[in-house]
C-alpha cells in the first residue's frame, strides 16, 4: 500500500549535505506536510522519495518495496515507482493540449485509447477542467494550470501523491481556495500525500501531520496541534505561529520565579518541581510564550496575580481589525502581544500585562530543546 | 497615426536614417532585380534608365535552361546536397548537444570545449587532408562525399547551440515526463525536441543558407560540370568575352531566392530561436 518509510536517509551535493539522517515514516492515507525554511532540505527529501535524486545513504520504502538503499546499490526509477508529483511550476507539456497533458501518463503505459478517454473526463470533471481540454497550457490562468498539474498527477491512481510547493505561484485569493480544494481531493481520493511547503499556515490547516525541517535535520514530527502546543525546540516554536513565538532569557530561582532582570513571573508547581528535579535551579534558561498568551492587565484582571504580571510601554500597535498585535518593551527585554480589538492601548502609554503561566515554554539555553 | 509633437522631430530623424541606410542597402539588390527583368539593351547603359521599360522572363528562361550551365541543374544539386546536409547533422547534434546539456559524464567540459575549439578551425586548413580522405573512400566528385563534410563541419555549431538551447528548456518539465513513465529516449523525442522546435528551426536554416551559399567545397570537391551546385555555376554564366547582364542576375536572383523563401517561411520560429547563441545556464 501507501507508506513512505525513509529510515537514515543522507543526501550530499559535493560539499553541501542537503538532508542530514532523516527518517520519517508517512502511514497509508496520510496528509504529511514537509514544512520548513527555503534550503531546509525539504525539496530535497521529496526528490529522493520521488526517484529524481539518489541518496547518499539510508534507506527509502515505498510500501513493502525498498526503492533506493545505496549501500545495497539499489535504486528503483521513478516510473517504477507508483508515485506522481505536482511541481512547483507546474510543468505541463507546453505542446500538448490539456486533454494530452493529462493523458500522457496513461499513454505512455499503453493503456488503450477509450479506457483513457473515460479516465481523462472522469479527471477533468472532478477538476472542473472539462472545458478546457482543447486548450494548450499557454492559454489558461495560474490556477486553471494548478488544476491540470493535479490531473495529470491524479489519473495515474498512483500510491502516493508528491507535491513541490504546488500552490506557491497562485495568488493568495486562489491559495486559499485551492488549499481547500487540495485537502478536500486528497481526503475522497485517500492517496498517501506528501507535501512540502515553506507556509506554515497551509502546513497548519492541510496536514494530518508535519515534519519540521530545518538545515537539512529533521525537527520534529507530529500533528498540527502538538506542533503549535509542545514545539520540540525553539526552532519549531519560532517557526510556527505569526506573529512568532516570545523567547525571554531568564534565571531560575530558588523561589520558584524565573528572573528576567526587569521582572520576574513565578511558575506553577508542578512546572517548578520537574525544573527543579532536572537541576536548573540557579540556571539560565529561555521561557517562549506565544502573543496571544500575553494579556492586556486592564481585560484581564481576573487572571492577574503578582506572580504573573508586569508592566511594560507599549512601542507600537499594528490594528489588523479583528485583532491588534502590539510591540511592548520592559526595559531591555522586548516582546510582542495580541489583544483583543476591545483593548484600548496606545504607543507610548504604559500598560500591565498579564502572562498565561499554564501556556508558557521552557527551553534549555544551550541545546535550545524544549523541557516542556 | 498620431505623433505627439514633442517627438515629431525624433521621429522625423530616426525615420531618416534607417531610410537612408535601407535604400543604400537595397539599391544594388534593385540594381540586379531590373537587369535580371529587362532586355539586355535597356540596361547596357545602367539600369537606372527607366524608358524604355520592358519587362521581360527571357533572362530567367535563360539562365534555368543555360547551354554550358544550366542553373535549373544546379538548383536541383543544391537541393540535393543542402537538405540532408541539414538533416544530418542536426538529427545527430541534437543528441550530442542533449547530452551535454543534462547528462554528467567523463571529461564532459574537456569534450565541449574541444568542439568549441573546432568551430574556429578555418575550412581552407582543413581542406587538404579532407581531399585526400574522400579520394581514399571513393567520394570524390560525388554528392555524398560533399554531404558528409558539409555534414560533419556543421556537428560543430550545432552542438553547441543546440546544447545552449537545451540548457536553457525548464528541467521540471523533462522531470515530470520521467515521473509519468516516459523513458530517456521518450523524454527526448516526445518532449524535449518539440519544446526546442523553435531551435532545431533556426539550426535548420542558418546550416541550410550556409550549405547553400557554399561555394568553396562544392569548388574542391565537385569537378564534374554536371554535378556543379548552383554557386558554382554562376561565375561560369559570365562568359569569356561578353557578359550577358541578364542571365547572370537572373540566375543570382534564382540563387538568392531559396534561402530568402526559407528564412521568410520560418522567420517566426528563427528570431525566438536566436536564443540558442546565447551561453547563459
Amino acid at each position: 500500500m501507501g507508506e513512505v518509510k525513509l529510515l537514515g536517509v543522507w543526501k550530499k551535493f559535493e560539499d553541501v549535505t542537503a538532508v542530514k539522517d532523516i527518517t520519517l515514516e508517512v502511514k497509508d492515507g496520510e496528509f504529511m506536510i514537509l514544512l520548513g525554511p527555503s534550503g531546509c532540505g525539504k525539496t530535497t527529501t521529496l526528490r529522493m522519495i520521488s526517484g529524481l535524486e539518489e541518496p547518499t545513504k539510508g534507506q527509502i520504502y515505498i510500501g513493502e518495496k525498498l526503492v533506493a538503499d545505496p549501500e545495497k546499490g539499489i535504486f528503483v526509477p521513478p516510473k517504477d515507482r507508483d508515485i506522481a508529483m505536482v511541481f512547483q511550476s507546474y510543468a505541463l507539456y507546453p505542446h500538448m493540449t490539456v486533454y494530452d497533458n493529462i493523458a500522457f501518463p496513461l499513454k505512455l503505459r499503453k493503456i488503450s485509447k477509450q479506457e483513457i478517454d473515460i479516465r481523462v473526463k472522469e479527471v477533468a470533471e472532478m477538476l472542473g477542467l472539462t472545458e478546457l481540454l482543447k486548450r494548450k497550457p499557454r492559454e489558461l490562468s495560474g490556477g486553471q494550470r494548478q488544476r491540470v498539474a493535479l490531473g495529470r498527477a491524479i489519473i495515474r491512481r498512483p500510491h502516493v501523491f508528491l507535491m513541490d510547493e504546488p500552490l506557491s505561484n497562485l495568488d493568495a485569493k486562489l491559495r486559499v481556495r485551492m488549499r481547500a480544494e487540495l485537502k478536500k481531493l486528497q481526503r475522497q481520493l485517500g492517496v498517501t500525500t506528501i507535501y512540502v511547503t515553506h507556509d506554515q499556515v497551509e502546513a497548519m490547516t492541510m496536514g494530518d501531520k508535519i515534519a519540521v525541517m530545518n538545515a537539512g535535520v529533521l525537527q520534529q514530527v507530529g500533528t498540527p496541534e502538538e506542533i503549535y502546543n509542545r514545539p520540540a525546540n525553539m526552532f519549531v516554536a519560532g517557526f510556527i505561529g505569526s506573529p512568532p513565538m516570545n523567547f525571554l532569557n531568564g534565571t531560575l530561582t530558588e523561589g520558584g520565579f524565573v528572573d528576567f532582570g526587569p521582572f520576574k513571573l513565578r511558575l506553577l508547581k508542578d512546572q517548578f518541581a520537574l525544573l527543579q528535579e532536572k537541576g536548573y535551579v540557579g540556571k539560565n534558561l529561555v521561557l517562549g510564550i506565544r502573543p496571544e498568551d500575553i494579556y492586556d492587565g486592564s481585560l484581564a484582571q481576573e487572571r492577574a496575580s503578582e506572580n504573573n504580571m508586569t508592566r511594560a510601554t507599549v512601542e507600537i500597535v499594528e490594528n489588523l481589525g479583528g485583532e491588534r498585535i502590539v510591540y511592548l518593551s520592559a526595559e531591555d527585554i522586548s516582546f510582542t502581544a495580541k489583544f483583543p480589538p476591545e483593548s484600548k492601548v496606545k504607543e507610548g502609554q504604559k500598560i500591565e500585562i498579564v502572562f498565561d503561566m499554564k501556556k508558557i515554554h521552557i527551553f534549555d539555553k544551550n541545546t535550545k530543546k524544549a523541557i516542556f | 497615426m498620431n505623433i505627439p509633437k514633442y517627438k515629431l522631430k525624433e521621429f522625423i530623424i530616426s525615420n531618416s536614417i534607417a531610410w537612408i541606410l535601407g535604400v543604400i542597402w537595397l539599391i544594388p539588390f534593385v540594381g540586379v532585380l531590373m537587369a535580371s527583368i529587362r532586355p539586355y539593351r535597356e540596361i547596357v547603359g545602367g539600369w537606372w534608365h527607366f524608358s524604355p521599360f520592358t519587362i521581360t522572363l527571357k533572362n530567367f528562361v535563360g539562365a534555368f535552361n543555360h547551354p554550358m550551365f544550366p542553373i535549373g541543374e544546379g538548383l536541383r544539386n543544391s537541393l540535393i546536397i543542402a537538405i540532408p546536409s541539414t538533416i544530418t547533422p542536426l538529427l545527430v547534434a541534437a543528441l550530442a548537444a542533449y547530452a551535454f546539456a543534462r547528462y554528467s559524464f567523463p571529461v564532459k567540459h574537456y569534450l565541449f570545449a574541444f568542439i568549441v575549439f573546432l568551430m574556429a578551425l578555418p575550412q581552407q586548413m582543413t581542406i587538404v587532408p579532407l581531399y585526400f580522405l574522400l579520394r581514399n573512400f571513393h567520394l570524390l566528385n560525388k554528392f555524398q562525399g560533399l554531404i558528409l563534410v558539409h555534414s560533419a563541419w556543421g556537428l560543430a555549431w550545432i552542438i553547441f547551440f543546440m546544447r545552449n538551447y537545451f540548457s536553457m528548456l525548464p528541467t521540471d518539465v523533462e522531470e515530470a515526463a520521467r515521473i509519468d513513465g516516459a523513458s530517456d529516449f521518450k523524454i527526448f523525442y516526445k518532449i524535449v525536441l518539440p519544446m526546442a522546435l523553435p531551435g532545431l528551426i533556426s539550426a535548420a536554416i542558418l546550416q541550410f543558407t550556409w550549405v547553400w551559399s557554399d561555394f568553396f567545397l562544392a569548388l574542391v570537391f565537385l569537378q564534374n560540370p554536371e554535378k556543379y551546385v548552383a554557386t558554382q555555376r554562376l561565375p561560369l554564366l559570365r562568359g569569356q568575352y561578353f557578359v550577358d547582364w541578364g542571365i547572370l542576375t537572373a540566375a543570382s536572383i534564382m540563387v538568392m531566392l531559396v534561402p530568402l523563401l526559407v528564412y521568410t517561411l520560418f522567420q517566426k520560429y528563427y528570431i525566438s530561436g536566436m536564443i540558442g547563441w546565447s551561453t547563459e545556464k
